[in-house]
């Protein structure tokens, strides 16, 4: 047998978001301290003031790319790890924050007026998803994170893994509930284009999806816009709740 | 065949006496639509009731399944058995029991059989009753409307009476101790032939009788007609949950939040989503929703006939609703109804 194996550098970066996809990692209560046990936890900047440290193997991101400081930071997050995974909507679509990249100047503008502050206007630029600025090697997608699927994303960067993400859509799980469908009530739900993984746990709920997890790479909006028309909820309604976690172009 | 008959009023006392050494399955009604739920009361079944918006497959080939257990600091597979509920399944539509015995085709197979479902399905009976037929009911045209095996009752309302098809011994003495039951009579008999036209006449005239189908699905393999229903697939399987028959599955080795344990789950998949068919390399076979909706009705509607001799598909019209984009079954049928048109 060799030399023990060290136990991988773990660092998590806050970007614009809410960080509540880090405190829902805590969410996980009993199993937090059996996680951290699998790690060497470097730094969490949700519990600390402290500057990143420069040497690392895993780095865990939250939230959206929306300042030059913050592209240097993903920069040097990427340059040092072996593995990158983003956390949240808002890193892996650009999530609430990329609501206003289709009018990013107009928006400063509506907030501040003609003189946006320097603060703002300095550094400030369309929000991006972090896989616009990087390479991601993983993502956990969802408003906010399910803590154990954050774990098992982790897990499959420390060890590998034999679990497949699929990208059909969400309607196969939701049936699997037996909730019904809120499109013969003419409710708009996301769910036809949006990722599955979650187990439709909204519509399980009573409510219908928000699209939190993003459009599936292989979704078909433009069915979905046929659909929508036909059944009542109207293609205008469907485009402008698809606005609230996904880019513009993939509408 | 052995028949039997018994009031209606009887009816509660066989499913309490079921009720006593068995969890008892029956439609209920949930939400707007009903669903096969473990029921504690004879009150909450719905006897008469449209079909289900899922199947009864989730008591035999449920959607997650643990296979085995495993260890990963001792490299090591923990012994693991199956825990199954004994079961009874009431009140399955013939649909269904064909549905279960397409299932048994695939699972019980001599030459690979499949330990987790025959634990499931040996430890479940199955009591069928008859139905009339949903606008989106086209099993009369596969064939599966009418039920010859697979079941351990099948019960057919005579109106203020069942004729009862006695399927297994087990049930037979659950139900002749339970219940006061009589020979059938010839106007028994009589009734069920007339209740039986009945529901054959009853069937949606919208939805083509199509001879030779799996003559014609190798005919118009290559029809531009499937780019078009391919083309509006919305790849969100739902499909393929909500059938009775589909039952391809993904294995994946699930690890506790701790890294040391964990499960090889055997996941239900969908042929519908779209790495079902990505192999190592990453290359899919099925790379479009043309490719996939093609392959799905296919297995459907020929290939598992080549096989076995009998359609996948049992014509219970799920995922005629369930489907937003309007591809079913059904679908394949008019287009071939068209395609006759056309020739003639």
């Amino acid at each position: 047998m060799g030399e023990a194996r060290k136990a991988p550098r773990v660092v998590f970066c806050g970007l614009a978001s809410c960080f509540g996809c880090q405190i829902n990692i805590t969410n996980i209560e009993s199993h937090l301290m059996e996680v951290l046990g699998q790690v060497d936890l470097k730094y969490w900047q949700l519990t600390s003031s402290e500057p990143m440290p420069d040497e690392f193997d895993v780095a865990v991101i939250e939230g959206a790319v929306t300042t030059e400081d913050a592209v240097r930071t993903v920069q040097a997050l990427r340059e040092g790890a072996k593995a990158v995974i983003t956390i949240g909507a808002c890193a892996a679509t650009s999530g609430i924050p990329g609501m206003s990249t289709s009018d990013h100047e107009g928006d400063l503008q509506r907030v501040y007026g003609e003189d946006v502050p320097q603060i703002v206007s300095g550094g400030a630029i369309s929000p991006k998803a972090v896989k616009d600025v990087i390479t991601v090697d993983y993502e956990v997608p969802c408003c906010p994170v399910d803590p154990y699927d954050f774990v098992e994303v982790l897990q499959h960067a420390l060890y590998g893994s034999n679990i497949y993400r699929r990208t059909s859509t969400l309607c196969g799980e939701c049936k699997n509930n037996e909730r019904g469908c809120f499109y013969g009530r003419q409710i708009l739900c996301l769910g036809m284009v949006t990722r599955s993984g979650c187990g439709a746990r909204c519509p399980n709920l009573g409510r219908p999806c928000n699209g939190c997890a993003g459009i599936s790479p292989d979704a078909n909006v433009d069915q979905a816009k046929v659909i929508a028309e036909r059944t009542g909820v109207g293609q205008a309604a469907l485009e402008e709740a698809l606005r609230m976690f996904n880019q513009p172009e993939v509408i | 065949m052995l028949y039997r008959v018994m009031d209606s009023s009887e009816l509660p006392k066989l499913i309490e006496a079921f009720m006593e050494s068995y969890e008892v399955i029956a439609p209920v009604q949930s939400g707007r639509s009903v669903a096969f739920e473990p029921i504690s009361s004879f009150d909450e079944v719905v006897l008469d009731y449209p079909t289900t918006l899922t199947s009864l497959k989730k008591y035999i080939l449920p959607p997650r399944e643990t296979l085995f257990e495993f260890n990963v600091d001792e490299a090591d597979i923990t012994d693991y058995t199956l825990k199954v509920k004994p079961r009874v399944l009431f009140g399955a539509h013939a649909c269904d029991i064909n549905a279960l015995n397409n299932l048994d085709l695939v699972f019980e197979d001599s030459r690979y059989p499949d330990p987790y479902y025959e634990a499931h399905r040996r430890a479940t009976m199955v009591i069928g009753i008859n139905c009339m037929p949903t606008e989106s009911c086209f099993c009369h045209l596969l064939d599966a409307d009418e039920v010859r095996s697979g079941y351990d009752l099948f019960l057919q309302d005579l109106g203020g009476r069942y004729l009862i098809s006695i399927g297994s011994v087990e049930a037979a003495n659950i139900l002749e101790s339970a219940c006061e039951l009589r020979e059938a009579t010839d106007e028994d008999r009589r009734e069920f032939r007339r209740l039986t036209r009945e529901r054959q006449e009853a069937f949606s005239e919208d939805i083509p009788d199509i001879q030779e189908i799996p003559m014609l699905m190798d005919a118009f393999h290559k029809d531009e007609f499937w780019e078009e229903l391919g083309g509006r697939c919305l790849s969100c399987t739902a499909c393929s949950a909500v059938c009775p028959t589909c039952h391809c599955f993904d294995i994946a080795d699930t690890l506790d939040p701790d890294g040391k344990t964990g499960r090889r789950e055997r996941i239900l998949d969908a042929c519908t989503s779209p790495q079902f068919a990505v192999v190592t390399g990453g290359h899919n076979f099925r790379e479009g929703g043309r490719e996939r909706v093609r392959h799905r009705m296919y297995h459907k509607l020929n290939g598992f006939n080549s096989k076995h001799g009998r359609y996948l598909c049992v014509g219970c019209g799920r995922c005629v609703r369930a489907c937003k984009s309007d591809i079913s079954p059904i679908e394949v049928l008019r287009f071939f109804e068209r395609k006759g048109a056309d020739i003639a």
